[in-house]
Order: structure tokens, then C-alpha cells, then sequence
């Protein structure tokens, strides 16, 4: 086990059966939902997954999380393969490696009191057969979260809190079995402007008082600004660029990555820019374009790239994009 | 909202949560005649002894003479053919009747309850053959098939009991595998398997409390139905003949000519319990579905009441201006609540060709103000305040009939989460075809499909698309159709209420460039509601930003952005990501927004405001002018400074 990786992932792919094109065709069509993912997180990283709806980023957390099977390649985890496992393994394996879902109305049971829900991962594992201790693991991960202090919360329901607030208590719950790793899919974007910032600030907070590492999937690149060490930019099933957070939102080499973060709305009116405005939508995954995979849509797309896939092209230590433009 | 700090024993909780459930059934009225109407059969039942003035088995001593005997003082309501008392066994037959109903529905519930549960969760083929076997056995009609089972066996009170209870599960099967499939779907239950839980723990933990509000009303439908069916089987004869129920005895009665000597006593009464308690049970049911299902009782199909004014209002402003909206002031009135104030003394103008951004977070109250715009409150909704001014007409003073002539032609809106409301089985172009005759009568027939593809073409969508169905357009699509519909009778002003909140940033940035265009294609005046403060600075002449329903701050877009006065837009705008900035951390506003059920009594953000004083948390702020450009802000800070 390497000092420094302790989650990689290698040539992840998933498919998923679409039915077949015509009645009785004996070819069955697949929707390239993860076409080949690879990257590395370190410890107490946070690494930000970035795209549009359609580029596979929320099956690549369900893969990860071992919520579904892939269909290629692998995961490995403090060098171990977790590709396949089987049930108790997996919920071994659970403790280590916690989701913080997008929409915090859905994501907790609106029967459960919170001291319920925050309780369940621990009797669930057989963590602290004893209540008091239990008890007082619950609280500590409740005023983790921010929710403090702890008692004013634990016999109330999910429908008295406040979005932040119930986000809070989805990352307590996942915070009392203590993971680490942590997902997070859109863990804010259905969070008011003005309390979004309380979420991702706890998260940078639990990275330093927890070593936690912090995979965070979203649709904004706007708003993995501070809190990001690098952000990969998904496209169609698989990375197009990666690397620090600087270079990808400064620097950004993939003409997908330029034009997204050119149609970032930037709150200041002095400061409204040239947008490359990307015709049509992200194309169906069952039909992924042939050669490069960004071609039809790309505004300097140039004849090869509708025949060979690129290749990584390595434009520093820590930043790759795979374009046929940078390989030299 | 309980904020004491509650011990945490189980039994405790479920013991709050049914006293809780108990206080809102209370207010129920149909359900609490219901319940008390069956409180009143059981305890008869279980009382008989008692209550009754005669044994079961009087008949003994009866002589020919007190054979259908009219109601008197020995015999309340009459004899029956074998000269009993009709009152005594009405209230013996309560208990038969009770017990097959309760018994019977045990038994369904139970055997539905567990097939839908298990079909709903495993799905699969568990699926396929406990729901084949449902449909089957839906298809083959209960009745007849009752009767012939208990015709061929012993007509034994179990008998009847199982045959009911075996023959009547398939609709609660039907009912808990969708709400178990709807539940199953729910990201509570992901969430419970990414922590690693068990299908069993899933089961009874997740899915099973929120099944089970829907089967015990479905539980309270199907006694009554079991009921029902023992009568039935019992008064074509096929009841117990040991046992005398409500059936048996309209049976008796029908049977041993009751009708012809005018006896209507011997079949009234049974016949009274059976709809005394089928319809104690309809009114539970009914009550505990209301009370455990609650939908909300705001809808827009009934106008809002209408407007109240205490001030008068003042004379539209400039010519310019093409909207002008003066102190609006909109409440909530709920019957049993205090009146919420939703919107509080608002105004803005918006002149040809502009764009305001109207910026707020939830519960601002933005869009119940752009609704009052036209008067499209829900029923709870009324403008209490203000005057809204669209080319000189005031539309609050306006009818139905005249507001209808301005909706759409006037001013049209694109709603919220518009784009996933169109008809999926009528083609795009057709909904827009439809638009343009309900609200253009007089259109000349034979132009429409050339403005439909003329209205597609302005919104970027190519002609060969107007005959597909919604299915076929993608999201940015559909929300491209929707304008188009909107700019159907080509109004002179849009109300966009977040049109791009549920799309990708490219789409957004597409429909943002389309919008655009648009406004200055035709001089469109264009009102953006939304919540995103990047979108604002890209797009908008103006902004209006609101708190808790009053304006904080309404200036041009530039003073907004760089010299805002009002603290809530200050922290609004540190805590909004700023790409060009990516090192900046972010700071949130600490608390909430308020509810509108409880606002704090001085100034609304005072609460979480950094810079609040005393009086903040005292009186409200008036609406303060800051320099000459119309620039206002609502702070007491502002008029200290003057």
C-alpha cells in the first residue's frame, strides 16, 4: 500500500442493458453510463467530480459506494481490490467509505426521530452494544455536524428542521460510523445561496479534524472554488481533464472545460465575459460518438479527432487532458 | 417545534407520535362521527347481554300470536317471524356481523399486506407471479365465487369467515405494492443501504412505517367490505344457521313473508346496522386517509379572494414604464391561522426592453408577488395592499374576464418547473396550436401552423419538431417549447420564474442567451426570478433582491454588485462562489430565512444580520433612498448615515 493513494480507481466501467434496437435483433444496445474512469485520492484529499447531467458522475458514486456492480475494472481500497465482495465483506467495507446525498428532504425517513436516524448506522453494524456509549457517540457526531448542542436535537423530525440543518444531519449519520471517505453527490445544490456555504465549510472542516478524504460530485464548478485539492472534469462516462484546482478553473485545457467554466455565471456585472456557448445537449450514452468522444460539439474540433479516442496527454505533474490538440 | 430536550426511550416516542396523530384526527369531523359510531356498535355487541331485553333463545316461550308484531312497549321494535324480539337479536347480530367483518379483514390484510410488500420489494419475479396471481384472482368476481365455495362446503361461521377473508386481499395487495414501490424509491432507502442495512432492517425500519398508514385504511375499507359480503351470503341463505347476524335475519324476515304482512320492522332494523356500521367505517376511513395522506389545500383552480386595500393608491408613474408595481402587499389567510404576510409593501417598475432580476432565497416570497402580478394566487392568497399597474390599467381593480384579456397577451409567464407540465400524449406543436385559439379566439385557422413553426423558430427549435411529443424533446427542449407558448400572443412582458433552475449550466447558459435575444428581438421586458446571483450579473438591468416578503435592496445591477448597502445583500454575496475568485472561502449566512408563519417582529433578517442593533429587533425598517438613481434599501443603518 502505497503511503499516499489509498483509493484508486482503474478503468471503471459500467454499462447498462438499453434493450435491443429492433424486436428481435440479437444485439442488445448499452448505455454507456462509466466508460473508463481512472484516478487516485489521497488521504484527507478532496477531489471534486464535475459535469453535466448525463456524464456518469452518480453512477461512478454508486460504483464506489458498491451500491452497483461494474462492469469492468476495478476499485481498490488501502490496497485492496473492493471490486467484488461479498455481503459481509461490503458492509465491512461501508464503515470506511460514506455517501452524502443531493436532495436532504429525500434522503432522511420522515418517520425516524433524528436521535433514530443517527442511531441506526451504529445497531446496523453492531457498533457499541451499549446505549450510553452509544448514546454518546451519536451526540459527538451530531455536534460534529454543527449541531449543537446535541440533545435540542435528537427527539425531533426531519420535516421541523431546515435543509442545512437535515443536511447536517445526514453527514452526522454518516460522520458516527467514522468513514473515511466521504461522498458527496450534490450535497448543496438544493440548499438556499446563503446556507450552501455552512455545508461545504463543515466538509473542509471534518478534512482537517478528521482526515477525512471528501469525493464531492457536482454540477458547479463554480462552487468547488476554495475547497477542492483537484477537480476532474467528467464528460460522457469518463474524466476529460483532471488535476489541481488551480489549474483546471485557471488553466483549463480541454475545450469542454474551457467553454464550462466560460458559462459560469460570475457575480460581478463588470465582469460578464465572452461565453462559448456549447450547441446541443450532451449526446445519448447509448450512441457515444466515434474518435473523440467531445468532437461533434467541440468548437476546434479538427478532422482526426473523428477517428482515433485521445489519450491522457500529461501537461503537468498533476494535470492531464485528453484532447488530440495537446498531444504532441 | 418542540424545543425541549426530550428523554429518549422508544416506547415514549411512539406514545407522542400516536397522541399526535390523535390531535389532528380530533379536528376530523367525519372521522370522529365515524369512529364513535363504531366505538358505539362494539360496545353494544360486547354488551348484549346486557342491553338486550331478551335472551337469544326467547323464541321458546313464544306463542303463534307474537309473530310479526308491531313495535310496542314490550317489544321496541316488533317481533320477528318467530316471534322474537327484533331489537334483542339486532343487537346479538352486531356480534356475529363484527366478528366476521373484523376476522375476515384480518386475514385479507395480512395475506395482502405481505404479498404486496414482498412483490414490491424483491420485484423480480416474486413480482411477476404474486401480482399475476392477484389479477387473476381481481378478475374472477368475489361474490359469485363465495357463494359457490360456501354453498360446497359447510356454511360454518369459520367457513364464511375464511372464504371472505381468503377471496377479499387483492386490492390492499394491489395499494401496498405501489406504495411500497414508491417508498422504495425514495433516497432515504439508498441512503440506508450505502450505511450498509440489511434488506430485513430496510424492510421494518424504512418501508414498512410508511406502508402502514395506507393499510390501516385500507384495513378500515375492507372490515366494511367483509361485512358487507357476510350479509350478502347470509340473505341468499348461506349463512351460519346456528348463528343469527344482520344477514340472517333480513334473510328470515325476506324469506318468511315479512314483506306481506307488512312487518317493515324485521327488515329495517338489520338493514339499519349494516349501514350503521358500513358507513361508521366509510367516515373513518375517509377520515384517517385525510389525516395520514394529507394533500395540501392550496391549488390555483379557485380564484383568490379578492383584493382589499386600506391605502389608497397613488397615479402610475412615467409613461416609460410598461409595469409598475406600487406598495403590493399579499397575506395568506388560512381559516384557524393568523393571516401569514407573505409580501409587504413591494415596488419596481420595469420599462420596455428591461430585465429586473428578482432575487431571493425559498419562502422570499418572489413567487407568490410575481403570481399576484396577475391575480393567480391560490384560493388562500389576497392582495391586501398596493396597486400593480400594466400600461396605465391597474390590474388588482380588474375582473376575471378582463384579467384574461391581459394574461398571456399582457403579460404571459413561464413557470417553475414549467417545462415538465406539458400534455406527454399531444404533440408540442398542437399544445402551442391550442394556446394561441384559447387565448387569441379571432386567429385566422389557416395561419396556425405557420405561427406555431414561426414561434418554434424564434425559439431555436427547428420545424420538423413541432409534430414530436414531449418525450422526444430533451429538458432544454421542453423548457424552449414552453417560451415559445409563452410569446404566443405576443406579449410585451415575461415573467421567467426560475427557468433554468433545474437545467445543466450549458443548457442554462443556451436558454440565458435565448432570453436575451429575445428581449432585444422584440423590446421584450423581461422579470427573472431566480435565485442564482451569477445569473443576475450576467443578465439584468436591474435588481430587486427580497427577504422574508419586503424589498432589502433594489438598485441597478452594478450598485447591487459593488456597493451594496443592505447588509442581507453584502452576506448574500460572500456566500454565493465566485469562479474568477477561487480561492475566496465562502461564508454562509448563519440561521434561516424565516417562515412566514413566524417572522420576527422587527427587522427580518435582524436575526441573522451582523450589523443588527437594538432597534432592529424592534421596528421594522422603512424604505430608504439612497443617492439619486432610485437605488433604495431598507436598513436602519442607511437612515443613520443620512
Amino acid at each position: 500500500m502505497s503511503k499516499e493513494t489509498f483509493l484508486e480507481v482503474r478503468g471503471l466501467k459500467k454499462y447498462f442493458e438499453a434493450g435491443r434496437p429492433a424486436l428481435f435483433s440479437r444485439d442488445v444496445r448499452h448505455i454507456c453510463a462509466v466508460d473508463g474512469v481512472d484516478f487516485r485520492l489521497r488521504r484527507s484529499e478532496v477531489i471534486a467530480l464535475v459535469g453535466e447531467s448525463g456524464c456518469g458522475k452518480s453512477t461512478l458514486a454508486l460504483l464506489l459506494m458498491g451500491l452497483e456492480d461494474p462492469t469492468e475494472g476495478m476499485v481498490s481500497f488501502e490496497g485492496r481490490d473492493i471490486t467484488h465482495l461479498n455481503d459481509h465483506q461490503r458492509k465491512d467495507l461501508r464503515r470506511k467509505i460514506q455517501m452524502v446525498f443531493q436532495d436532504p428532504y429525500e434522503s432522511l425517513n420522515p418517520t425516524q426521530t433524528i436521535e433514530e436516524i443517527v442511531t441506526e448506522p451504529l445497531l446496523v453494524h453492531g457498533i457499541a452494544p451499549n446505549k450510553s456509549e452509544r448514546d454518546e457517540k451519536v451526540k459527538k457526531a451530531l455536534e460534529d455536524a454543527g449541531l449543537k448542542p446535541a440533545e435540542v436535537y435528537l427527539g425531533r423530525y426531519p420535516h421541523e428542521l431546515s435543509g442545512g440543518q437535515r443536511q447536517r444531519v445526514v453527514i452526522a449519520a454518516a460522520l458516527v460510523l467514522e468513514p473515511e471517505i466521504i461522498l458527496a453527490d450534490e450535497p448543496v445544490s438544493m440548499l438556499d445561496v446563503s446556507i450552501r456555504a455552512e455545508v461545504i465549510n463543515l466538509l473542509a472542516e471534518l478534512r482537517i479534524t478528521r482526515q477525512i478524504a471528501v469525493i464531492f460530485i457536482t454540477h458547479d464548478l463554480g462552487s468547488v472554488g476554495f475547497f477542492a485539492d483537484r477537480v476532474a472534469v467528467m464528460y460522457l462516462g469518463r474524466i476529460v481533464e483532471i488535476g489541481t484546482m488551480l489549474e483546471v478553473l485557471e488553466n483549463p485545457q480541454h475545450p469542454y472545460t474551457k467553454a464550462l467554466i466560460s458559462v459560469i455565471p460570475v457575480p460581478n456585472p463588470r465582469l460578464r465575459r465572452e461565453r462559448i456557448i456549447l450547441q446541443g445537449e450532451t449526446p445519448n450514452p447509448i450512441n457515444i460518438p466515434s474518435g473523440c468522444r467531445f468532437h461533434p460539439r467541440c468548437p476546434v474540433a479538427i478532422e482526426a479527432c473523428k477517428a482515433s479516442d485521445p489519450p491522457m496527454a500529461t501537461l503537468s505533474k498533476t494535470h492531464q487532458a485528453a484532447c488530440l490538440l495537446l498531444v504532441k | 417545534m418542540q424545543t425541549t430536550i426530550q428523554t429518549s426511550e422508544p416506547s415514549n416516542q411512539v406514545t407522542a407520535r400516536l397522541l399526535g396523530f390523535w390531535r389532528t384526527f380530533r379536528k376530523n369531523r367525519g372521522g370522529i362521527v365515524g369512529l364513535w359510531m363504531l366505538v358505539f356498535i362494539i360496545l353494544v355487541a360486547i354488551f348484549a347481554p346486557l342491553i338486550a331485553p331478551y335472551d337469544e333463545s326467547s323464541s321458546a316461550q313464544t306463542s303463534i300470536s307474537d309473530i310479526y308484531q308491531p313495535p310496542s312497549a314490550n317489544h321496541w321494535f316488533g317481533t320477528d317471524d318467530a316471534g322474537q324480539d327484533v331489537f334483542s337479536n339486532f343487537i346479538y347480530g352486531a356480534r356475529v356481523s363484527l366478528t366476521v367483518g373484523f376476522f375476515a379483514a384480518f386475514i385479507s390484510i395480512v395475506i395482502g399486506g405481505l404479498f404486496g410488500l414482498v412483490a414490491g420489494f424483491f420485484g423480480g419475479r416474486w413480482e411477476t407471479f404474486l401480482m399475476r396471481f392477484t389479477d387473476i384472482m381481481l378478475v374472477i368476481p368475489d361474490l359469485p365465487l363465495m357463494v359457490v365455495i360456501v354453498a360446497l362446503t359447510k356454511p360454518s361461521l369459520l367457513n364464511i369467515i375464511f372464504v371472505i377473508g381468503l377471496l377479499g386481499w387483492t386490492t390492499t395487495a394491489r395499494v401496498v405494492r405501489s406504495q411500497t414501490l414508491a417508498v422504495k424509491s425514495r433516497k432515504f432507502v439508498l441512503r440506508a443501504r450505502a450505511i450498509g442495512a440489511g434488506k430485513g432492517h430496510i424492510v421494518s425500519r424504512h418501508i414498512l412505517p410508511l406502508v402502514m398508514p395506507i393499510l390501516v385504511v385500507q384495513a378500515v375499507l375492507v372490515i366494511s367490505l367483509a361485512i358487507l359480503n357476510e350479509s350478502a351470503l347470509s340473505f341468499i341463505g348461506l349463512g351460519d344457521p346456528t348463528t343469527l347476524s344482520w344477514g340472517q335475519m333480513l334473510n328470515y324476515a325476506f324469506g318468511r313473508g315479512a314483506m306481506s304482512t307488512g312487518a317493515w320492522w324485521a327488515l329495517v332494523v338489520p338493514g339499519f346496522g349494516i349501514v350503521w356500521v358500513v358507513l361508521s367505517l366509510t367516515l373513518l376511513g375517509q377520515g384517517l386517509e385525510q389525516v395520514l395522506n394529507p394533500r395540501l389545500d392550496t391549488h390555483h383552480l379557485m380564484p383568490a379572494k379578492p383584493t382589499v386595500r386600506k391605502e389608497a393608491g397613488e397615479q402610475p408613474a412615467g409613461k416609460g414604464s410598461l409595469l409598475d408595481v406600487q406598495n403590493l402587499s399579499i397575506d395568506y389567510v388560512t381559516e384557524g391561522k393568523a393571516r401569514a404576510h407573505a409580501v409587504e409593501n413591494v415596488s419596481f417598475t420595469l420599462k420596455e426592453g428591461e430585465l429586473l432580476g428578482l432575487v431571493g432565497e425559498s419562502g422570499c416570497g418572489k413567487t407568490t408577488l410575481m403570481l399576484a402580478l396577475l391575480k393567480l394566487l391560490p384560493a388562500a392568497g389576497q392582495i391586501v395592499n398596493g396597486r400593480v399597474y400594466f400600461k396605465g390599467q391597474d390590474l388588482t381593480e380588474l375582473g376575471e374576464d378582463e384579467l384574461n384579456k391581459v394574461r398571456w397577451s399582457g403579460v404571459s409567464i413561464v413557470f417553475q418547473g414549467a417545462m415538465n407540465a406539458l400534455n406527454p400524449v399531444r404533440t408540442v406543436g398542437d399544445q402551442i396550436e391550442e394556446a394561441i385559439i384559447k387565448h387569441l379566439p379571432d386567429f385566422p385557422k389557416a395561419n396556425l401552423s405557420a405561427r406555431v413553426t414561426e414561434l418554434l423558430d424564434l425559439v431555436g427549435i427547428a420545424a420538423d419538431h413541432k409534430d414530436h411529443f414531449p418525450h422526444q424533446y430533451s429538458g432544454g427542449m421542453r423548457q424552449r417549447a414552453m417560451i415559445a407558448m409563452a410569446l404566443a400572443c405576443n406579449p410585451q412582458v415575461i415573467i421567467a420564474d426560475e427557468p433554468t433552475t433545474a437545467l445543466d449550466v450549458m443548457i442554462q447558459a443556451q436558454i440565458l442567451e435565448l432570453l436575451d435575444s429575445l428581449r432585444k428581438k422584440l423590446g421584450l421586458a423581461i422579470v427573472f426570478v431566480t435565485h442564482d446571483l451569477g445569473v443576475v450579473a450576467e443578465m439584468c438591468d436591474k435588481v430587486l433582491v427580497m427577504y422574508g416578503g419586503v424589498t432589502a435592496e433594489y438598485a441597478g445591477v452594478d450598485v447591487i454588485y459593488n456597493d451594496p448597502r443592505h447588509p442581507y445583500t453584502q452576506e448574500l454575496l460572500k456566500a454565493f462562489p465566485d469562479l474568477t475568485k477561487p480561492k475566496k472561502k465562502l461564508s454562509s449566512i448563519p440561521g434561516y430565512p424565516p417562515r412566514l408563519d413566524a417572522l420576527p417582529s422587527g427587522c427580518r433578517f435582524a436575526p441573522r444580520c451582523p450589523a443588527a442593533f437594538d432597534r432592529c429587533k424592534t421596528e421594522q425598517p422603512a424604505l430608504h433612498r439612497v443617492g439619486a438613481n432610485g437605488h433604495i434599501a431598507s436598513c436602519h443603518l442607511i437612515e443613520a448615515s443620512k
